[in-house]
Order: C-alpha cells, then structure tokens, then sequence
C-alpha cells in the first residue's frame, strides 16, 4: 500500500514536470538565445548605439520608444523581438509598421536598424514600411 | 580582414587614440572592421590596408542594397552615401522591405 502510495506520487510528478517542461522551456528560450555569439555580438552593437534609459527601457518594458525627428507629437514603439513597431501620435496608436531587412538578422540588430533609420532616414523607411492603420 | 574588436563606440579611449570603425549587420551579429585614423595621417600601410578594406566593403554592401549611417557619440545618426574614413562608427544595415 505504502509502494503503491509513493509510486503514484512518483507519477504526479513526472506528469507535472513533463506538462510545465514546455513553459519552462518558452520562457527560458530567449535567455539561452542571447548567448549565442550573434546575438551578443548583436546586444554589444545594441548597448554602443542606445543611451542607458533606452537600453533599460528595451531591457524592461520589452520596446523602445523613438521619438520622430520631423513630428514632434509621434513616437515610434520598436519591440525587442520581432514583431510590428507601433506609430503613436499624441498617445494614441494610429497605425502598425511592418518592415524587415531581407537577410536574416539577430533581434538585436533589428531593433537597431529601425532606430537609426527612423532618427536618419524616415521618409524612406515610411515608404518601405507596409502599414495597418487602427480603426477604433 | 574583419577584425573582431571590444572598443567601444569606435574610440579606444584607454590608448588615446581615435578608431574608426565600419560595422556590417549580418546573421553573424555584425563584422567590423577597425583603423587607426592617426596611423592613417602619417601613412601607416597596415591602417592604410584597412580603410580600403573598409572602403571596398562598403561599396559591396552598398551595391547591394544597404543603407550607411555615420554614428558619432552625442550626436544623432546620419545617413551617407560616401565612405568616410574620418567618421567615429559606420553602420551598414541591409535592404529592407515591408513585411
């Protein structure tokens, strides 16, 4: 009765390990990635082209916000994965951007990328973007 | 001659010299390529081989398709069409397209 007892416990717990393995797995993923040598390659080009606040706002809040340097009322929200960099105007999100470089790149260089072509180059980089506006 | 480098923001500021540098964002991370802009003055080969390295790779990267951003520490980033040698850090991002 006892075996039997502590078996079954033995079981509960395999089955919970292999039902939390995978989120354990999804949230570590990103960490383990960063160590690759592209990608720290990638974060050294990231923290000498950022200031401090914006590396600690990528770091923490998951995006960084650039400002645009023709419309003084619109930020641009680049995420630090992949994904759509939101345009806001006067607090509101007006539209989605979605713009990417043909050759593959660590996320790191992409969140560069959008930054010095939206502070030196945003005309072009607005016409190259495909663009989904927000219809409230 | 891509040389892997830890000076920050192109300025070797332990040795008191200026560096410049030439980035290319790559699936490796980015290849960078290093000279010495006080060695080039005085007509050093060695920095002299690398700003034509560095000249070379930017017209390649160029051709096809890249964008250059000239990045000087405190001041904002600036798009070129022309090499420059004297430039603290260039950055060269590959064509883009939308998503």
């Amino acid at each position: 009765m006892n075996l039997a007892s502590q078996a079954l416990t033995a079981l509960c717990w395999i089955v919970i390990v292999l039902a939390i393995s995978p989120m354990v797995w999804l949230i570590l993923q990103p960490y383990f990635k960063g160590w690759s040598r592209a990608e720290r390659r990638a974060t050294d080009l990231l923290r000498d082209t950022l200031t401090p606040e914006q590396f600690h706002q990528l770091t923490w809040r998951g995006y960084l916000e650039i400002p645009s340097p023709t419309a003084p009322q619109r930020i641009y929200r680049v995420p630090r994965t992949k994904g759509y960099v939101q345009v806001i105007e006067n607090g509101r999100a007006i539209m989605r951007l979605c713009l990417q470089p043909v050759e593959c790149l660590p996320d790191a260089d992409v969140v560069v990328l959008h930054k010095l072509m939206i502070e030196a180059n945003e005309e072009t980089y607005l016409q190259k973007a495909n663009k989904y506006f927000c219809v409230d | 001659m891509f040389i892997g480098t830890a000076i920050r923001n192109g300025v070797d500021y332990e040795g008191g010299t200026t560096v410049g540098m030439l980035r290319v964002m790559s699936r490796r991370g980015d290849d960078r390529v290093t000279w010495d802009e006080q060695k080039v003055l005085v007509g050093d080969p060695e920095a002299l081989a690398a700003v034509r390295e560095a000249e070379r790779i930017f017209a390649q990267e160029r051709a096809k398709g890249a964008t250059a951003f000239r990045i000087e520490t405190g001041k904002p980033s600036q798009r070129i069409d022309q090499f420059d040698a004297t430039a603290e850090q260039i950055v060269l991002v590959p064509r883009v397209v939308g998503g």
